[in-house]
Order: C-alpha cells, then structure tokens, then sequence
C-alpha cells in the first residue's frame, strides 16, 4: 500500500495564492485528518493530489512516483460538492464509475452490487438516481469512491447529510478500510470526528500548513492545559475567573464548563475558586485541549500574525 | 483511448434508451409527413368540395357569355345586369358565392376587376382563377375586334417550354436540375441541423455536469480532454444514428415517390394511355428522381462529420464555462455567426455554385461544412478544391479541439463569477 507525499505544493490562480509550499504525508494503515477553515486551500490541495489540476511548483508523489493518470486508477475520491447523474439507474452510474477506474465491465457490476449490499441498498440497483432521497445518493457517492479498491482514498466531509444511524455504518467502512491497510485522506470541519478517527493530521489555513504530525503529538505539544469542570450552583465564579485574566472559557452550559489556562496558572486555582462559590464539584479533571480548541486558537494566531507556519 | 471510448459508450447509451430519443427519431419523420400530407389534403379539399354560383356584373356589356362558357362544375358565372347594390344583398343572404364588377373601360385595356365574396382573400387559388378567366376573355375579344389574322394569334398562344440540365463529365445528367437544387439544400440543412442541434445537446451536457458537480469526480478519474472527446464522440454517434434513421426513411420515401405520384396522377390527363408505366407517367410530367453520384454523398458524411466535431467541441468549451444555459447566449454568438452566415448565403450558392462568394464560402473553415456539401451536390466542384476545403476544416478541428479542451479543463471547475469571452482566453494560457 502506498505512501502519499505532498512536497513543497503552490498552486495560484491570476494574484491569489491558494495554496503556498504545503507538505505533508499520509501513510498506508492510517487516516490522516486534513483541516483547515473555509477557502484555507483543502480543495485545491486535493485537486492536484487527485492530478485533477497540476501544481505551479513542487509534487505530489504517490510511491515516490509522480500523480497522473497512473494514479487515478488507484485513487478514490469523494468531493465535498456532491453530484451524480440525476437520469441515470444506480446500477449503471456504479458501473460507468468502475469501469472508468479500470474495472472491466463485469467486475464492475459484481463489486457495485456487493457494496450496495453493503449498504443495505442491494434494490437500488435499477433505481433511478434522481428518485432517491439526499441520504442514500450520499451512499452510492461513497460507493463510487471506492469501487474499485483504490489504494488511497480521499473523502472530503464524508459524514454530510447521514443520520447517526447511516453515519456508524460508514464509519465502520471508513474503519475497515483503514484496517485493510488502505491510506486514507479524511477532510472535515467536524472537529469529534477528526478526533475519534485520524492517527495524524495537517492543519492549513490560507495556503499555509500550520500544524502537522500525529494527533496526539499534537495535542502533547499544547500540553495538559484544559480543565473540565462539572459543577453543582451558581456558576458566576466563571466570569470572575475569565475576568481576572487567568483562564478562557472554551465551553460553557449549566452546570457544565471546559476552561483552558492561560500563561501558566496552576489548575488548583480554578478548583479553589470553583470550591468557594458552588454547592458541589462533581468532576475535575486536567486534560489535553480538544482539537476543537487547538484549531481554533492556532487560526486566530496566525490570523493574528502572531505565529510562524509550521515549516 | 479506453476511457473516451467508456465516456462515449455511456454517453451514447443513456440518450440512446430514452423515450425523447425513440419519440423524435421515429415519429420526428412521420409528424413531419403528417402534418405536410394534412396541409396538402386541406388545400385540395378547399379546391375541389366548394361549388360557387358567381353574379358577373359586366359594364361592357360584350363580355358575359364568354365568361358564362368559363362555368365548370365548380364554378358557376352568371352574366346579369342588376344594380351592385341587388348584388352585393344577394351575396350577403347567400344566393350567391359572390360577383364580379368588370368596368366599361375594361375592353380599353384600363380599370380593375373588382371581386366580392364574404371569404375575402387576396392570393387564393380560386381568386387567380378568377383574375384569368375574366383577362382571358377581355384578351381575347380585343384581339378579335382588332381583327388580328391568325398567324399573329398563333405567336402569342405559343409557348415555349423550358428545361435546366446539368452537365457533368460523364455527360448529360438528365434531369432536372431543380431537383438538384433540393438535395443541395436538404443536405446543407442537414448539416446545418447537426451543428447547431446536437452541438447544442453537447454543450448542455457539459452545463448539466457541472451544474450536477459529478463533473469533478469524473475528472478525478479521466483527463478533462477524454471526458470533451468522449462525449462529442458519443453524441455524435446518437446523432449519426438519428440521421442514418432519417435518411432510411427519406429514401424509402423518395424509392416509393414515383408511385405515389403516379398514384394520384390519372394517365389521361398527361395524353397516355389508361395502361401507361409509372416511369412514362413521370417522364410526361417531366419528373425525373436525380440520381446522385456516390461521391456525394461520402463529401456529405465527411464533412457532416468534421463540421459536427468542429462546432461541439467549441459548443462543449462554452458550456464549461457558464452555470446555466441562459448564460451561454453571448458567448454563443460568435460560434453562431459564420452558421448562420452559411443559411443565409445558401441560397446564393445554389443559384451561382461557381461565384467567387461560394467559392470562398465553401473553403473557409468554418462555413465549408454547409457551403461546400451544398456546391457538390449542386455542380462539378474540383476534386483539389474540395479536398483543400476538407483538409483546412480538419486542421481547423484539429486547432479547435485543443483550444477548446484547454478552456473546459479550466471551465468546468469554475464556479460563480460569470465568464467573459476574455476569461476564456486566459485560461487557455493557463498551466
């Protein structure tokens, strides 16, 4: 199973840099988590990973081979934007996808209806796609995606638009997939997600990588510094804290508060300050910031200019 | 290659199936017919089922009993002198079809026939007839008072036929070269309908990929170029299917014409025999079926084909570059013009196949597809000549393909801003 290498990526279009000497890898076994804020340059990444445009300068290596139409072939992707063949039958859209990705025409047809059953859809087959509700053409776009057993899949918001239900059984593929040894490019917004599925991640925003590594180097590297908190009364002593410029309330509801420290405060603090002014402290607990948090503070930071890109 | 030809397979394979292209490849033909035999059936019905009594009010007062012998089964002329105004109540309540008014001045070769009905009407069938009954008449009995002798009488009656042939080095084509003319146009419209027709079904092709977002997991799968080929290729294919359709068809038409003519047409009006052949029958009426020369038809397909991939490829370049069909209109007409600029010319190149117009028109790229078919169906056209105009369309097809797959590759990702004909030419320099 291959390695993917994005070395030193630009890509511009007329003044705008979209995307300015990003690396990154992603290893066969593992899901790497790709994030990054609205128009941070995700998919125009993906586009030349999938060598559907080309970088201005450096390369995008499978194997340590070039992408080309070589690589396609052994590529999955499903694009954040989706879209099918509204007129035509789930059966053939299946089909004119494999044979594309080098199916032969039988195999095609054989693999579509395995993974439909897959999906609990085997009677979509003579379906016409417009007929089907937004859920289950999300499934056959999936479908589509790794039809072919590709070596390296690439899914852009996978999860968009599924129940609960629906997104397990995914994740459970997504998983088996992962199992399997396949490499696996997972890009989100949802931050949980990123967190229960990818060993590594890459963190771009505006055209720059601002984080890299396995995620939980990452989170190591920010320290234990957030304080869950739960919490029985009156819970004001929140604001006096945040006032006194000690912590950041990152989360807050009822009886509920995840506070991360600032500049070094010791956490005994904020149970000190908890203990004089609620009925009860039920839960105290110092943990590793979520991603959620690491996001968002890294963005500002550099939204900020206060931070240097990781390279 | 693999993967144009699955494009085409698919693209070919889903217009193929569906009911819109069954309806209108089959039934496209035999509506056409219907509607054109329904219009003919009307006009002969309108001619034959009136019977018309007609008051002539005749000033000169000489000429009603020569028109009174013009009455026919159809027509009844009855030569009175009432007032116009007993005659135009008379027509009003129905007891007549309508009257004439012929002035006294009318045997000096001035005034109006005036006539009156309550259809009105101004070119019908019937009114010409009544306009040469009535000039006949007046014809006839000035020539008479002017006591003209016989032989002069016998000039004017004569008239000469006259017949068009076309010459071609075999020699003589005979008949007729009207008939020619029309398969110069039928193929030149043909032409005309595959460029901007299906060019026009490529392009929303494109559009609706796009619209749809399916077009960036096909690209993730096959370079931009093979998807334009593929799916020109494949339109086309359903086109060259359709057309191939149609003219089965149209020759089983035109091999059953002859019978159908001879069918409505009674020998002995033509002076034959009751037990006259199909093939005299036509000849007496000067008909003949033209026969056209093989190569003909291999310049028609040829230059059907390369001018239908000319114009779908630069159709599918501005598809790509607009989000919905309305938007493609400016962009369009540039394409459009030298189209349009063939029709209009065609008839002119029919009429003179050799002028310098035509002889341009027929090399030029962009309108040879329509102007040159029309030419070799219509006359001799040098071989040099015609093979030159086919090699510059190719070479053009070639340059516009890629032109055109430059611009797509760039189109088909682009979303929002609304393209101008500029954009579209940077994106060609594009990496």
């Amino acid at each position: 199973m291959p390695e993917l290498r994005v070395d030193r990526i630009t890509k511009r279009f007329g003044r705008l840099t979209a995307v300015d000497d990003v690396s990154f890898e992603a290893r066969p076994g593992r899901i790497l988590g790709l994030l990054g804020p609205n128009g941070a340059g995700k998919t125009t990444s993906i586009r030349m990973i999938t060598y559907i445009t080309v970088p201005d300068e450096g390369q995008v290596l499978l194997d340590g081979r070039p992408v080309g139409p070589w690589s396609q072939l052994v590529m999955g992707y499903l694009p954040e934007e989706r879209g099918l063949y509204k007129k035509m039958k789930v059966g053939e859209q299946l089909t004119f996808f494999g044979e594309l990705k080098g199916l032969s025409r039988s195999r095609a047809v054989e693999r579509a209806k395995y993974w439909l059953g897959r999906f609990e859809a085997a009677d979509w087959y003579g379906r016409k796609t417009e007929e089907l509700s937004k859920g289950m053409q999300q499934k056959v776009q999936f479908i589509t995606a790794i039809l072919h057993d590709p070596k390296l899949v690439i899914l852009d918001e996978p999860f968009g638009g599924l129940d609960p239900i629906n997104a397990e059984l995914l994740q459970d593929v997504i998983m088996e997939l992962k199992e399997e040894g396949r490499t696996i490019l997972f890009a989100s917004h949802r931050m949980e997600q990123v967190e229960q599925l990818c060993d590594d991640i890459a963190l771009i925003a505006k055209g720059r990588v601002l984080l890299e590594g396995s995620l939980r180097d990452v989170k190591r590297s920010f320290g234990r510094n957030t304080v869950v908190l739960d919490f029985e009364g009156d819970d004001s002593f929140l604001d006096r804290l945040e006032g006194t410029g000690s912590v950041r309330v990152a989360t807050r509801s009822r009886s509920h508060a995840e506070l991360q420290l600032l500049d070094g405060v010791a956490p005994r603090l904020v149970l000190e300050s908890a203990l004089s002014a609620v009925e009860q402290v039920t839960r105290f607990e110092l943990v590793e910031p979520p991603l959620r948090d690491i996001f968002v503070s890294v963005v500002q930071d550099q939204a900020a200019g206060r931070t240097q890109p990781a390279r | 290659m693999r993967r144009i030809w699955i494009v085409a397979k698919n693209e070919f394979l889903k217009r193929v199936v569906s009911k819109w292209f069954v309806f209108t490849t089959l039934l496209g033909p035999i509506a056409l017919v219907l509607l054109f035999g329904t219009i003919g059936y009307m006009t002969v019905q309108s001619m034959e089922g009136v019977t018309k009594t007609i008051a002539v009010l005749d000033r000169t007062g000489r000429l009603g009993d020569a028109i009174a012998m013009e009455s026919d089964e159809q027509v009844t002329f009855v030569p009175m002198s009432i007032p116009e105004d007993s005659a135009r109540r008379a027509v009003l309540e129905e007891r007549f079809g309508g009257y004439l008014v012929i002035p006294d001045s009318a045997l000096r070769g001035v005034g109006e026939i005036m006539y009156y009905s309550m259809e009105g009407g101004l070119g019908s069938i019937f009114n010409r007839r009544l306009d040469n009954v009535v000039n006949r008449a007046v014809e006839d009995l000035r020539l008479a008072d002017a006591q003209v002798s016989p032989e002069v009488l016998a000039i004017l009656e004569s008239d000469l036929g006259f017949s068009s042939v076309k010459l071609t080095r075999e020699g003589e084509e005979a008949g007729n070269a009207e008939l020619y003319a029309v398969v110069g146009f039928v193929m030149g419209f043909l032409i005309y309908i595959a460029m901007l027709v299906y060019g026009s079904v490529v392009m929303q092709g494109v559009i609706e990929e796009k619209l749809s977002r399916v077009v960036e997991v096909v690209v993730s799968s096959v370079r931009p170029f093979e998807l334009l080929m593929g799916k020109v290729l494949g339109i086309g294919a359903m086109g060259l299917v359709q057309m191939v359709v149609w003219a089965g068809l149209m020759a089983a038409g035109t091999f059953g014409a002859g019978a159908i003519i001879t069918f409505f047409v009674s020998p002995a009006n033509l002076g034959l025999a009751a037990d006259a052949t199909d093939d005299q029958v036509l000849a007496a009426m000067d008909l003949q079926i033209p026969s056209i020369g093989p190569d003909v038809f291999v310049w028609f397909v040829l230059f059907f084909l390369v001018g239908y991939l000319l114009y779908a490829s630069l159709f599918a370049a501005i598809g790509s570059a607009v989000e919905q069909q309305q938007d493609a209109q400016g962009l369009m007409l540039p394409i459009m013009l030298p189209i349009i600029l063939s029709i209009i010319f065609m008839q002119g190149v029919v009429e003179n196949p050799g002028s310098t117009l035509a002889v341009v028109l027929s090399l030029v790229p962009f309108t040879s597809p329509i102007s040159m078919v029309v030419r070799v169906a219509v006359t001799e056209v040098p071989l040099w000549e015609t093979a030159l105009s086919f090699v510059l369309l190719f070479a053009t097809f070639l340059g516009s393909v890629w032109l055109a797959a430059r611009i797509y590759r760039v189109g088909i990702l682009m979303y929002g801003k609304k393209a101008s004909l500029k954009d579209l030419a940077r994106w060609i320099r594009y990496a």
